[in-house]
């Protein structure tokens, strides 16, 4: 990046310059069309129809009808109409929804330069490292379970009962209760499996040992006996790989950053006096 | 009881986060659905909303929300945000897909201004004019008379002389959400659909519809939503569909929504206006809208006691919404209730069938929250309120919330209601949309419960020690299918799991609907599975019983059971007539979102106000249709 090319991003970020900016386009665009709230005519001219016919033509691919554009012609006067004598009655004055509607505003202005941006590898990079845990995917589990019934402290001691003196290989002799869910899964991530289970019954698996039957674990559904036949952490998550998240992160942040740094330089050219009760509201 | 991550501290300042405002390309880092790899069959249920609205909707805005649809986007994918009042909002289990669907009409408005400066950026000529502004006073001096002599010349850039404007913001906040979705796009991980809400309302008669697109931004870009503008049919959403597929070869669903709160008009006997139903709006209907939205915040539309006196358990979710329409200016007559519930419209689609050759109501189900904070949640113990102003506060659940009226909704009238089962072969676009115009959906009235049904003519208790899920799709046709005839009566192999972080199961019903021989239609409901050994009194199963301290707002599941599994023979089959089967699944009673609030608030609630109830499902029905030859239906 050149000198030049820095300070033009520099000035890029600048509210004053978005101020500016923005001014410029609205007295611009102002000098063609009479928004004027004092004129009195409404002009219908060509390209104020070419418009309403490019919107109907973008919806429903195909021009609007003789009788289509004349409603579509009278509603946009009917449009005009309140939105002048509205301004002229000064109904935009105070209005909590046009307040907020500006506030808005002011803040995508405020945010698009941030939106627009493009992080460098090395940001992205940065913000990996910094909590790898974050992006990384959820370990696999193949494992097998047997369904004991609700969690009780009569199965929960047949459960352990039946796992001690257990042979390496030999499966625990009980009584399993019915199920309509997999006996089985396979490499199922431990996302899927709280989704099915519930989050105690995944968040337990990982301290269980592989191999071998183990349990009582809870689930949302009572107990059960595990066994993980294999366990696959997932390995360390590579840039190019959660991108797309990294890019979502990031490009929230330094949206919300350029927002405070607008609101403060917007904040420091006003004095703000504050005058509280001087009794506290009950 | 673990779901309690939501509630936190007040943040100070400001926390709005627009989403993107320039029509940026998104680099295609993601994988494409093509790069997922498809199970045999869906394993589980994929969760999500198909209805959420942000700041982008006029009247979310107007309620005050300010979250626009990047933070609706990370807070269903399980990310902490900041709610519009200032809390800390964290969904305690992330849901796997979401369509944002702001009203088409304020698609324009809200970020006109905002847009100037990625203009500037984006065209070469206002490039040069904003660089010689930032060279200084001189700079932007020269530049406004280059500005001022384009005007005269008629050279300025088009994109800041659109004398409407209107096309070019619609365009550009449309991008903009765009832009959202497809970030938080991941195939195989968290589904973004692209989509919007068509307003439709006759006269304060709800016809809403939300329209889903199946396809990624590539086809998408080249339309903009529509809003109803002159002509309140529901042809003109159909003829912008129609006109989507055939232009860009994609896929586009449309799903009504609160026909509660139509007055009579979402499932009508005639064409719209008037006259009889032909086969052509029929047949058009059914193509497009295969789902329905049965229920929501603003209430339940399964069935209403004036239409099905002999169900104990209809009404659900129908208090404050049967008054009057949508927007209180109509009053309701018990009349109107045939066309507003979903199980009548069910019937009347047979009906239909027998008239005009075609069901235009063959529809699945689905629920869906209808948020208009940009927070999909529908758990009663983390319920973010209709709109910004009925966010978490003391005095939500009696506030009045009549839309100006005094027509008896209050805030407790609001459903912590529902969401969208998915039976999808993969988390992609193509397939969950697939698995909705199959109707492989079911609603929920919140709780994630698993539901599967399968119908068909062989099957025994024997299936359900096996593996039942092969046995379902190699023998019969899942939820939302059609049952080809065969021999004997038709047997469903039914199965209901509890939500694993929720209530234990109180009972599946198999709800019946079919018409006679004259053309009548009848309803019958079956209670098929049920937990304990409770035995039916005079036809009626004893009530589960009722473990809710409405004092802590607690339960406790020792009553009911994890999981209810049965396979069913229709006792009263006839093969000469049409039929349809659906399952309605209940949970135990818990309590509903007034009892958290009023133990967190301290409230004294009046006793009219709902503080538990039995939460629900409901699959999308197995229709059956005789073979031409045997029968005259």
């Amino acid at each position: 990046m050149t000198a030049w090319q820095a300070r033009a991003a520099a000035l890029l970020r600048e509210p004053l310059v978005h101020f500016l900016v923005a001014g410029a386009v609205l007295f611009v665009a102002m000098a063609g069309r009479a928004p004027d709230v004092g004129e009195r005519r409404i002009v219908v001219d060509e390209p104020v129809v070419a418009a309403l016919v490019n919107h109907h033509v973008r919806a429903f691919r195909r021009p609007p009808t003789a009788p289509e554009l004349d409603e579509l012609i009278r509603d946009h006067v009917r449009g005009e109409v309140y939105y002048r004598e509205a301004l002229r009655l000064g109904l935009d004055a105070d209005d909590e929804v046009v307040k907020k509607r500006l506030r808005n505003k002011m803040l995508a202005i405020a945010g698009a330069d941030a939106e627009a941006a493009r992080p460098s590898d090395a940001e992205l990079q940065a913000l990996l490292d910094k909590d790898p845990a974050r992006y990384a995917a959820p370990p696999r589990y193949s494992l097998e379970h047997i369904y004991l019934g609700d969690d009780t402290p009569a199965v929960r001691a047949a459960a352990t009962a039946s796992l001690q003196g257990l042979k390496p290989g030999a499966r625990p002799v009980i009584a399993a209760a019915a199920l309509p869910l997999a006996a089985r899964f396979d490499k199922a991530s431990q996302t899927d499996l709280a989704a099915q289970l519930g989050d105690e019954f995944a968040a337990a698996l990982a301290a269980l040992p592989v191999g071998t039957w183990s349990g009582p674990v809870v689930s949302g559904f009572g107990l059960h006996l595990v066994r993980i036949e294999q366990r696959l952490p997932a390995p360390p998550p590579r840039l190019a790989e959660v991108r797309q998240r990294l890019e979502n992160d990031w490009r929230s942040t330094a949206v919300r950053k350029a927002q405070d740094a607008h609101l403060q330089a917007l904040l420091d050219g006003y004095d703000v006096t504050i005058k509280r009760p001087t009794e506290p509201a009950s | 009881m673990r779901r309690t991550m939501m509630m936190a501290a007040l943040l100070l300042g400001s926390s709005a986060m627009l989403a993107g405002c320039d029509a940026l390309k998104p680099k295609q880092t993601a994988k494409s659905d093509a790069a997922v790899k498809e199970g045999e069959f869906p394993e589980r249920p994929l969760w999500g909303d198909t209805h959420l609205h942000t700041a982008n909707s006029v009247d979310a805005f107007g309620f005050g929300v300010r979250l626009g649809p990047e933070d609706a986007l990370r807070f269903a994918r399980g990310e902490e945000v900041t709610a519009t009042t200032g809390m800390k909002a964290k969904l305690s289990r992330p849901l796997d897909f979401l369509v944002v669907t702001d009203h088409a009409e304020m698609l324009g408005g809200t970020k006109a201004l905002a847009d100037a400066p990625g203009l500037l950026i984006r065209d070469a000529t206002m490039k040069r004019w904003h660089d010689m502004m930032n060279a200084g006073p001189a700079g932007s001096q020269r530049a406004m008379a280059e500005m001022l002599d384009a005007r005269g010349r008629n050279a300025i850039p088009e994109a800041m002389m659109n004398p409407e404007g209107a096309v070019e913001r619609t365009k550009k906040v449309w991008n903009s959400n765009v832009d959202a979705v497809e970030r938080y796009n991941e195939p195989g991980k968290f589904t973004a659909f692209h989509g919007f809400e068509y307003t439709l309302m006759q006269g304060g008669n709800n016809l809403h519809r939300n329209i889903i697109f199946r396809d990624g931004e590539d086809r998408v870009r080249t339309v903009v939503p529509i809003d109803p503008t002159y002509k309140a049919t529901p042809d003109e959403i159909w003829n912008y569909m129609d006109a989507y597929e055939k232009s860009t070869g994609g896929r586009v669903l449309a799903i009504p929504h609160n026909s509660n709160l139509s007055n009579g008009l979402m499932f009508e006997l005639t064409q719209p206006g008037g006259g009889p139903m032909t086969a052509d709006y029929a047949r058009r209907r059914a193509r497009l809208e295969p789902v329905v939205e049965i229920t929501q915040i603003k209430g339940d539309s399964e069935a209403h006691p004036f239409l099905s006196p002999n169900d104990e358990f209809s009404g659900y979710g129908v208090a404050g919404w049967e008054l009057n329409n949508l927007l209180s200016n109509q009053p309701k007559v018990p009349a109107m209730y045939a066309g507003e519930y979903v199980r009548e419209a069910l019937k009347r689609g047979l009906a239909l069938q027998a008239q005009t050759g075609v069901n235009p109501y063959k529809f699945g189900l689905i629920g869906s929250t209808d948020s208009h904070t940009a927070l999909a949640t529908a758990d009663e113990d983390q319920f973010f309120g209709k709109h910004s102003g009925t966010e978490p506060s003391a005095a939500r659940a009696m506030a009045p919330q009549n839309l100006g009226t005094r027509k008896g909704r209050f805030g407790w009238h609001y459903l912590a209601s529902g969401y969208a089962a998915v039976w999808a072969k993969a988390n992609t676009r193509a397939a969950i949309f697939d698995a909705m115009t199959r109707r492989e959906v079911y609603a929920s009235t919140g709780p994630r419960m698993t539901v599967r049904v399968f119908g068909g003519w062989d099957f025994t208790p024997d299936d359900l020690k096996g593996d039942w899920v092969r046995a379902g799709y190699a023998r019969g046709v899942p939820m939302g299918g059609e049952l080809k005839p065969g021999k004997g009566a038709p047997r469903l192999v039914i199965s209901a799991l509890k939500d694993p972080e929720g209530a234990n199961l109180d009972r599946v019903q198999v709800v019946k609907g079919w018409i006679d021989s004259q053309g009548k239609t009848h309803e019958q409901l079956f209670d098929v599975a049920w937990s304990g050994d409770r035995k039916p009194v005079g036809g009626k199963l004893p009530a589960v019983g009722d473990t809710v301290d409405v004092a802590t707002a607690t339960y406790k599941n020792s009553i009911g059971a994890a999981s209810l599994t049965t396979v069913w023979t229709d006792p009263a089959f006839d093969p000469k007539v049409s039929s349809f089967y659906y399952l309605r699944v209940l949970e135990i009673p818990t309590p509903s979102w007034p009892a958290y609030d009023a133990v967190k608030y301290k409230l004294k609630l009046p006793p009219e106000v709902r503080v538990k109830s039995q939460e629900r499902a409901y699959t999308s029905p197995i229709w059956y249709t005789p073979s031409q030859k045997s029968g005259k239906n």
